[in-house]
């Protein structure tokens, strides 16, 4: 559905490239998570994907087709969720989804219809007659997102639609997001919440500096960190303790923790009872998954971001 | 498409309570305390000026010309022993003192060797008001000194040989009415009122910028011109809205405060309407390019405004060009909201037709079609930004 190939671009007067080579496939039917620091480049390829900034170097392919070409003959075929409340707050929810369904060429029964689904989808009924400027930040989200679904887009890019909303808004817009990609709508979703990606994604994109850090399908990026063994010991020197760890593989002390890269020849079971041999009591031990969070801080290092 | 962004911009306007009283009752209300304070700027209250006068020649001639002035100024206050405090106060407007000899003075060939008459102005007397209270002691003077010769060396009065009102004729050409301080205040106001759709309109495409608004549309294919376009048509119409309501203060409103009221007897509708949407046009294009170089709230709210103002302030809104120096007067010239008054000024006063005030017109629609190119070119670049 979705390719985009070498993307690169540079604001004017920026010293340094926003993109630097993208490259990323998004397929319909799946949700490609898009996990970056601050200044990684999310939003100038939302920008690009949005039609607001021109491609200038790389190409973005839509069925094969550049995107300027799509944006120029169907420009509802791709929708953007924009993190901000983009809508009209001195407007009720039916006023504001029937201005965008007309800004969106829908016309007639056809409008109708999209209304009353996108109305339905977002669980949004009764508060149809509500102005927007009165609804909650969870009902504010709703109707953002009820907004990008207006045109039955082929691909939606979701930028951190969920920031600010109560657990339960976020579980339902979750589930709203899949749900839509099971109808067979590309996503994209950008976020900074890394459990959400884990929760929702098929495929996850990591990138900083403009560029493609990591990329791949949820489990193979989760196994990356499969074998590392992450240990919270008491009654050992944590010195002695990493040096103790470092017979089975590159130990290292991170928050207190002890953590190990275990080496092909190692197991937990022999580390923890090497561990216990010593003196020291294991008190948590987490092995066998991966954390993309722990992924993604190692890959865009820990210093802070502007 | 562009009906529905037109629908959703009147309904949102009409919402917007705040946003309403700015753009009507804000310049209602100057109208109107604009109006009836400058009320007698236009119709100066002469004869209900408190004066004393100070008769210090007893004769028949002082005495006579001391009535003459009552005639036409009313009754003089008494002269108290400390009118020098009461003028310098204000309480007292003018002292008129007739001098000892006035009388001898008039029926000399020879001018006197120290004016016979004084009349002393407090000192905050507006300076037109001084210089014709002069004048027409002068006249007044003129006829008795004119009668006092002819009795002199003629023994008698010839039928209007001391008549100077039938020499001199002054009077308006072709005068629709008189100008009053509503014929002024009205086209003022309403023109600056107009073109306060410049801070509405700047504040407004912040408000839907940050929002993402503007951004959401342009993703959805909305072409730039449609946008423009959806901004303009509303506001075109509260434009023509703030012109009948302006218009309907000063004929009905303003005569029920005691106010004079606009007539519209003789005015030429055309012209009228031509005026309006000339000057509804370059202020709604001014706003629009405004609107899209502002990129804070705080700058929207400032720049607006002070547009606004100084347009009003070197345009002749605030402060009739009429009584501005030369050079202002040629700066004047340059501020649209001049262009605009001109015009309303010589519809309302001067009953001028479309072709009379096309000169003022045209201007109007280049100024509007300049800053909407300006607009138009600068639009994409706040989307993205």
């Amino acid at each position: 559905m979705l390719e985009v190939r070498g993307l690169g671009y540079r604001y004017p007067r920026a010293t340094a490239a926003a993109l630097d080579g993208l490259s990323l496939v998004a397929e319909r039917g799946s949700i490609l998570g898009l996990l970056g620091p601050n200044g990684a480049g999310k939003t100038t390829f939302i920008s690009h994907l949005a039609g607001w900034l021109p491609v200038t170097q790389g190409e973005i392919l839509v069925d094969g087709q550049p995107l300027s070409v799509v944006r120029r003959r169907q420009p509802t075929r791709i929708a953007v969720a924009p993190q901000e409340y983009a809508f009209y707050a001195a407007l009720t929810v039916r006023e504001n989804l029937e201005c965008f369904a007309a800004c969106a060429r829908l016309a007639g029964e056809r409008k109708r219809n999209r209304v009353a689904d996108c109305l339905a989808f977002a669980q949004l009924e009764r508060f149809a007659d509500t102005r927007a400027s009165d609804l909650s930040g969870g009902l504010k989200r709703r109707l953002n997102f009820a907004l990008a679904l207006l045109p039955e887009p082929e691909l939606v890019l979701f930028d951190e639609p969920t920031v600010g909303v109560d657990p339960q808004s976020r579980a339902f817009l979750l589930e709203s997001v899949q749900a839509l990609a099971r109808r067979g709508v590309a996503v994209v979703y950008t976020t900074h919440y890394m459990e959400e990606i884990e929760a929702i994604a098929d495929r996850a994109l990591i990138i900083d500096h403009g560029r493609v850090l990591r990329e791949g399908s949820l489990p193979d990026l989760l196994a990356q960190r499969a074998a590392r063994l992450r240990l919270h010991v008491e009654g050992m020197d944590p010195v002695v303790l990493v040096e103790l760890l470092s017979r089975f593989g590159a130990a290292s002390a991170q928050h207190g923790d002890a953590v190990v890269e275990l080496g092909p020849e190692a197991s937990p079971a022999g580390v923890l009872q090497a561990v216990e041999a010593a003196g020291g009591q294991v008190r948590q031990a987490d092995f066998g998954r991966g954390n993309l969070g722990e992924l993604f801080m190692a890959l865009t290092q820990r210093s802070l971001r502007d | 498409m562009l009906r529905a962004l037109i629908w959703k911009e009147l309904i949102a306007l009409s919402r917007d309570l705040h946003g309403l009283a700015a753009l009507f009752l804000m310049p209602l209300i100057f109208i109107v305390v604009m109006s009836m304070a400058l009320k007698d700027v236009y119709s100066p209250p002469l004869a209900s000026l408190p004066y004393a006068l100070d008769l210090r020649d007893d004769g028949p001639a002082a005495k006579a010309l001391a009535a003459r002035w009552a005639e036409r100024r009313g009754q003089p206050l008494l002269l108290t022993r400390n009118w020098q405090a009461e003028l310098k106060s204000g309480q007292l407007k003018y002292v008129l003192i007739i001098e000892t000899g006035f009388g001898q003075a008039l029926h000399e060939l020879k001018a006197p060797e120290e004016p016979r008459l004084r009349l002393l102005a407090e000192p905050g007397m507006e300076p037109a008001l001084f210089q014709g209270s002069v004048a027409e002691l002068m006249a007044i003077l003129g006829e008795a000194r004119a009668r006092s010769l002819a009795t002199r060396f003629l023994g008698t009065v010839p039928s209007g040989v001391a008549d100077l009102g039938r020499f001199v004729s002054g009077e308006r050409f072709e005068m629709r009415q008189h100008p009053t301080s509503v014929q002024h205040n009205v086209p003022a106001w309403l023109i600056f009122g107009m073109f306060f759709v410049v801070s509405a309109m700047a504040g407004l495409f912040v408000q839907e910028r940050d929002s993402g608004t503007l951004a959401r549309l342009a993703s959805l294919g909305v072409p730039n011109a449609v946008q423009i376009t959806a901004k303009a048509v509303p506001y075109l119409l509260v434009n023509g809205v703030q012109a009948l309501l302006m218009l309907a203060v000063g004929i009905w409103l303003m005569p029920l405060m005691g106010g004079q009221g606009l007539s519209l007897a003789g005015v030429d509708l055309a012209a009228l309407g031509l005026m309006i949407v000339a000057t509804s046009c370059a202020a709604v294009a001014l706003a629009l390019a405004v609107a899209s170089f502002v990129r804070t709230h705080g700058q929207a709210s400032a720049v607006g405004p002070l547009v606004n103002v100084l347009m009003a302030a070197t345009g002749g809104i605030m402060v009739p060009t009429f009584v501005m120096p030369p050079v202002m007067q040629q700066i004047a010239a340059a501020s649209p909201m001049n262009w605009a008054l001109s015009g309303m000024l010589d519809v309302l006063l001067r009953g001028a037709g479309p072709q009379t005030v096309w000169p003022h017109a045209w201007p109007l629609f280049l100024f509007a079609l300049l800053t909407l190119v300006v607009a138009a070119l600068r639009f994409p670049r706040r989307v993205r930004a």
